[in-house]
């Protein structure tokens, strides 16, 4: 393992895949830089022959992106909160003890989640008109939301907490610390790291949310980002360089944001490995 | 029943805060449709029109995707949230109409002096019909026939476009050019609303129906089409390909026959580099019967409004405002007393004439409330046998035994 | 009284508290719309009863209904070719770039940032974008595989029943990918270097490294990752509507967008509900069985 070339062959190799899996990606912005017929040409062209790049501000504005945008943002970060300040506390006592029931629990949480979305929305939103939530259609939409992310949340942040020594915890207890005081003064700082990037995975995994919005969200001024792409995603899209267009000014921030924060993302996982 | 009433006066609250800024009180008008998505469309320019020039009405428009638009009214309406006016593609307003759930208008339009049902088409008004009442107004119309590529007829030598199926199997083929990536023909034959809408015509000009699918000449069509893809004269993507990216092949130079409908003509005009034309669709055999399919959308009230007055007030309005439906939208009223004004774009004004008179072929689909399983046993069965899965007697076969069940 | 205040600040009360807080929400947003499914699927439901529960009773006709559509065998298999398909690709090639990445070379750790991206992808995007690649005419994957001179004919990924499924399962196997590979990642990184270096002054190969210390030490989160994936193909549907919509001719549906399609498109609520049922203890039983099966191996 000490020849001098290996790392650099591996390196190589890792670029080649790497241009491989982002093959979908760079497909996205060539597109949206072709011509209307450019894009259904025979054989595909690999760069486009007049590139013009006012498609991005252009879709900005016409299809009011920055309202789109912002309720993305909104929807992610209320189902984010609900799903930590719920989620972690479950975790955390599903991660304390070891029992049939823990078993039960855990497996009750992600058997909740085999249906998928788009049969759960009728009964929600039937739900919702009961009590009168469809007034709040964003509520709506970041409880219900908040639900489906919860199970993926607990699993892994279960594992952070199992992480923490147990001997910590009784330490603290043994000082005289209630297990309010010993939760919030010693588990949850030890814990913190893997919190916080599963809320970071969270809150991206809902910046997408699609199917509830679609549905409860009525009022264009509070749809987020991803209804307003199906917008004009109908029958007859007519402009698919601006829906890729669409797409990339969408996915952008949200990428460029992950591929700074992976470091810290994969150690802050690793501080708790899942067990 | 505790928490309805929660909800209740929340929204009483709420409805309090809204109603204090305008004094006046003010009849609210929702109107549902899928207008304006991508450009300004008949729905939303009209609502808007009229909120300007009215003060004790106003309409709450709201723009929903084709695909949503029967879902969220089926859920609105359970839920006693439906908007007042709705506008619907044909084929999906049976579901409503027949089961009551829209507003019976026929003493109400026969009293009218806008609406007048001796205007219309008769397949569009047998649309908002059930039971030999009348449940909405067609809002326009359209169908299909054949766009062909006139330069790629020329360089093959082939003076005019098919008549019959024969004739368009042989075109087909003769035009196709893998060299220059080239088919003959596009359709669309998708998995959906879409690949009904482009075969059942020929399952009507071979004498069948929806409710009769497996006549000997549907069996025939069917096995010319899959002819067609088999001999590579059309892409195997017409399975997959809605309409809208089809005819995109035949713009691009990719086909030089497409069978789409005037939504096609101002894209085309702008896209084609080469000169086109429109004819009827092939028959059987010479001068046989014609069809086509009957697009377009259609008006309708919902029966739980609380304000059916000022609804159809509304629907007044836009019924008034059908003139300017071909001149503004490009779209064909579905009335035989308004004369679409010539566009002064040539290919155009002759392509409206082929598909004003193709108009007069076009069947509706339906109407029956349960059209969309219909339509799925009809698309299912054209795309096993284009697949090669079943042979077409087999899959048209099969279609009717599940139409029979529906229909009865 | 204070007894119970005193559980709750310093006792069992305080565990069941936070569990229970989780656990009531999920049962109300999770737990009822199934339930309301469960019911639904033994009723007649039309659209002037689909807000209230009150509806005829069906008994076991739509159950008997959707078996005997004609293409309930079809989906059931595709729907078993789909997940497993899925399901393998994305844990192999993910567990392959967990390992392939652990090792030492530079960049690793940036490279490896960027194979997360499709973790963060909406599926409605990738729908998009996958429908132009594995498009049959002007699609990029085939003019690839042409240039490569792997194939001379038109794949028609879309269209042709050869191939369709396995169209919605490539797009899914990118989308899934970065989750695999990410959580894959933080179970290898945990794995103490001592343990391989001894391994290795006891002159063991790679593989059996691999073997005797990277399987066995990564159970846990394989096991994780497994269930999380199950859970995330079968719920995956974005995909289907931008690619193939089931067809043709029903060779790409499964069982989560047969629903869909029963329940929205051809608008039979109480048929989609059955099927999301019938999904949902297919699932259940498969899980109760492997349960079962692990409940024998000895506890580390």
């Amino acid at each position: 393992m000490n020849r001098p070339f290996v790392p650099w062959l591996l390196l190589a190799l890792a670029l080649a895949l790497a241009a491989i899996y982002l093959f979908p990606l760079y497909w996205m912005y060539v597109t949206s830089l072709k011509t209307g017929s450019e894009i259904f040409a025979n054989p595909p062209s690999f760069w486009p022959a007049a590139p013009d790049p006012s498609i991005y501000p252009n879709t900005w504005v016409r299809r009011t992106m920055g309202t789109f945008l912002w309720n993305s943002v909104v929807i992610a970060s209320g189902v984010t909160a609900i799903t930590v300040i719920l989620g972690t506390g479950c975790a955390y006592v599903l991660a304390r003890y070891r029992s049939a029931w823990i078993d039960i629990g855990l497996f009750a949480i992600l058997m909740l989640q085999v249906l998928p979305a788009s049969v759960m929305i009728t009964p929600l939103f039937v739900g919702f008109n009961q009590i009168g939530l469809l007034n709040w259609p964003r509520t709506a939409v970041v409880l219900a939301a908040a639900a489906k992310s919860m199970p993926f949340f607990v699993v892994l942040v279960r594992a952070t907490f199992m992480s923490v020594p147990r001997e910590l915890e009784e330490a603290a207890l043994v000082d005289g610390n209630s297990r309010v005081g010993a939760f919030f003064s010693i588990v949850l700082p030890l814990a913190r790291n893997g919190i916080l990037v599963c809320a970071i995975l969270t809150f991206m995994s809902s910046f997408g949310e699609y199917i509830y919005s679609k549905s409860i969200i009525q009022d264009t001024a509070l749809q987020p980002a991803s209804v307003g792409l199906s917008g004009f995603l109908g029958p007859n899209s007519t402009d698919w360089n601006s829906i890729m267009a669409y797409s990339a000014i969408y996915v952008t921030p949200i990428l460029a944001v992950f591929v700074l924060l992976q470091r810290r993302i994969v150690s802050g996982l690793t501080s708790g490995a899942l067990k | 029943m505790k928490l309805r009433t929660l909800g209740l006066m929340a929204g009483i609250a709420l409805g309090a805060l809204g109603m204090a800024v305008p004094a006046m009180a003010q009849t609210v008008i929702k109107v549902w449709s899928i207008d304006g998505a991508n450009a300004p469309g008949v729905g939303d320019t009209l609502s808007k029109e009229f909120n300007d020039a009215n003060t004790d009405i106003q309409i709450d428009y709201r723009i929903i995707q084709f695909d949503d638009i029967v879902n969220e009214a089926l859920r609105a309406f359970a839920t006693g949230n439906a908007p007042d006016i709705i506008s619907l593609d044909n084929p999906d307003f049976a579901l409503f109409s027949s089961r009551g759930a829209f507003l019976d208008i026929t003493d109400r339009v026969a009293a009218s002096s806008v609406i007048k049902t001796d205007n219309y088409f008769e397949g569009p008004l047998n649309s908002v019909m059930w039971d030999g009442k009348l449940y909405g107004v067609p809002k326009y119309t359209d169908t299909i026939a054949l766009f062909y590529n006139k330069d790629l007829f020329e360089k093959a030598g082939i003076a005019e476009p098919p008549k019959t199926w024969g004739e368009l199997v042989d075109t087909a083929a003769k035009l196709t050019d893998p060299s220059t990536n080239t088919y003959g023909i596009t359709f669309s034959a998708r998995a959906g609303e879409e690949g009904t809408f482009q075969f059942l015509p020929w399952i009507q000009m071979a004498g069948g129906g929806y409710e009769n699918v497996n006549v000997p000449g549907a069996v025939e069509a069917l096995d010319y089409w899959k002819a067609m893809v088999d001999s590579k004269s059309a892409s195997q993507d017409v399975l997959s390909l809605g309409q809208w990216d089809s005819t995109g092949t035949f713009n691009s130079g990719n086909a030089a026959m497409a069978v789409s409908g005037p939504w096609e003509l101002d894209r085309m005009v702008e896209d084609a580099k080469f000169d086109w034309g429109v004819a009827l669709l092939p028959t059987q055999t010479e001068g046989g019967p014609r069809s086509s399919a009957l697009g377009g959308f259609n008006y309708g009230i919902f029966a739980n409004s609380k304000n059916p007055d000022e609804a159809f007030k509304v629907l007044e309005f836009f019924i008034s405002q059908d003139e300017r439906l071909f001149p503004d939208f490009s779209s064909l009223p579905a009335r035989n007393d308004i004369a679409l004004p010539e566009t002064g774009i040539a290919l155009k004004d002759a392509a409206l004439k082929v598909f004003q008179e193709q108009l007069q072929y076009a069947q509706p689909r339906g109407p029956h409330p349960e059209w969309q399983k219909i339509s799925k046993a009809i698309y299912d069965a054209m795309q096993a046998a284009l697949t090669g899965q079943m042979s077409a007697k087999d899959a048209l076969d099969q279609a009717q035994a599940t139409i029979q069940g529906i229909v009865g | 009284m204070s007894r119970i205040l005193n559980s709750m600040r310093d006792g069992v009360g305080f565990d069941l508290i936070l569990v229970g807080a989780a656990m009531v929400f999920l049962v109300a947003l999770a737990g009822l719309p199934l339930v309301y499914n469960v019911v639904m699927s033994f009723q007649q439901v039309d659209m002037f009863t689909l807000g209230s529960l009150v509806r005829p009773f069906a008994g076991f006709t739509n159950y008997v209904a959707v078996v005997q559509q004609p293409e309930f065998w079809l989906v059931t298999k595709n729907t078993l070719i789909f997940v497993f398909a899925s399901m393998a690709g994305q844990f192999i090639i993910g567990f392959a770039l967990a390992l392939f990445f652990a090792q030492n070379f530079p960049g690793a750790a940036t490279i490896r940032g960027l194979f997360l991206v499709s973790w963060v992808m909406p599926g409605l995007v990738v729908g998009g974008i996958w429908s132009f690649i594995l498009a049959g005419d002007y699609g990029v994957l085939n003019a690839i595989l042409k240039g490569l001179g792997l194939t001379q004919a038109t794949i028609f990924w879309k269209s042709d029943p050869n191939f369709s499924l396995w169209s919605v399962v490539i797009a899914n196997i990118w989308l899934g990918l970065a989750f695999n590979m990410l959580l894959l990642s933080v179970g290898l990184a945990a794995i103490p270097r001592d343990l391989y270096e001894a391994a290795e002054l006891d002159g063991a190969n790679a593989f059996q490294r691999f073997w005797t210390i990277t399987l066995p030490m990564m159970r846990p989160t394989i096991g994780a990752v497994l269930s999380l994936g199950l859970i995330g193909t079968l719920q995956q549907f974005d995909l289907f509507p931008a690619l193939t919509e089931g067809g043709p001719a029903n060779t790409s549906n499964v069982a989560g967008y047969w629903a869909w399609q029963m329940s929205f498109q051809l608008y039979d609520f109480a048929k989609g509900a059955t099927i999301s049922v019938m999904m949902f203890v297919l699932v259940l039983f498969a899980s109760v069985v492997y349960v079962r099966s692990t409940r024998h191996e000895v506890r580390g």
